[in-house]
């Protein structure tokens, strides 16, 4: 069975920064843990989540559908249009996993940076 | 002519065996001689759709799920049996691309994924019971693996 692991830090740059280092493979099995990690902090008071993909090799829709719900959450009411997501942007996704991103039209709503600095300094 | 080899893989319908299965379509795709692009393409399909057999299919029922994959020219078949209650896949509307996050519905990315990367993709009644899925991908065999 496909194990997740997560790693949670902090990072300030204009505003505080959640950072979720997320190693292992994002399939049907393993969302929830991402979900309900993500959701644990949400409730614990972070309000913008930069999500390091570069230990995931293979995230199937599961995985979106955990993106989905995070990014919701985060927006809370004032989401609007299809204008991205201020408080959920994505790093260094693997070859494969940009790919089924952009094939989602994942790439819409979530900015996705290479570099980790220039990253937290988005939000 | 390693494209005229087959292999299957016979497991427990678990979501706790799906990365078993995606490292069968890693090993049987490497002897094939599938190109590595193909092969993440056929991972992520094989996974949905076995994905959608134990979810949709048997629910919280105990089953099989039968995954055979070979090679014809360039091209990988593989096929997905069960003997789950039969799953109709135009029943699943496609995800709204164009829509806002926040008013996508959650489901449908499975299909729309399984659709998108390959060139054929067959949901059958078998006659007996249960479903086939049927995957074609074209171009996946470079010519020198063929």
């Amino acid at each position: 069975m496909a194990t997740l692991n997560i790693m949670v830090g902090q990072e300030q740059g204009n505003v505080p920064v959640t950072v979720l280092r997320v190693e292992g493979d994002i399939d049907a099995a393993s969302h929830k843990t991402l979900q309900d990690r993500a959701s644990e902090l949400i409730d614990g008071g972070a309000t913008n989540i930069l999500l390091d993909l570069g230990g995931v090799n293979y995230m199937g829709s599961a995985g979106f559908r955990a993106l989905h719900a995070i990014a919701n959450k985060l927006s809370g009411d004032d989401a609007s249009g299809l204008s991205k997501s201020p408080h959920l942007k994505l790093l260094n996704p693997t070859d494969a996993v940009a790919r089924v991103i952009k094939t989602l039209g994942f790439d819409v709503y979530l900015d996705i940076f290479q570099d980790k600095n220039e990253a937290v300094n988005s939000f | 002519m390693n494209a005229e080899q087959a292999f299957d893989l016979s497991v427990k319908a678990s979501l706790e065996n799906l990365q078993e299965i995606r490292n069968y379509i890693d090993q049987a795709g490497a002897r094939l001689g599938v190109s590595e692009s193909a092969l993440g393409d056929l991972r992520l399909v094989v996974d949905e759709a076995v994905t959608n057999v134990i979810l949709h299919g048997y629910g919280d029922l105990d089953g099989i799920v039968e995954i055979h994959m070979a090679g014809d020219g360039d091209a990988v078949i593989i096929r997905i049996r069960d003997q789950a209650k039969t799953f109709d896949a135009s029943d699943i509307s496609k995800p709204l691309l164009d829509t806002a996050l926040k008013d996508r519905p959650f489901g449908g990315m499975g299909i729309f994924l399984i659709r998108k990367m390959t060139d054929e993709a067959e949901f059958l009644p078998l006659p007996g019971g249960g479903n086939e899925i049927r995957l074609v991908k074209r171009g996946a065999i470079p010519p020198r693996a063929q």
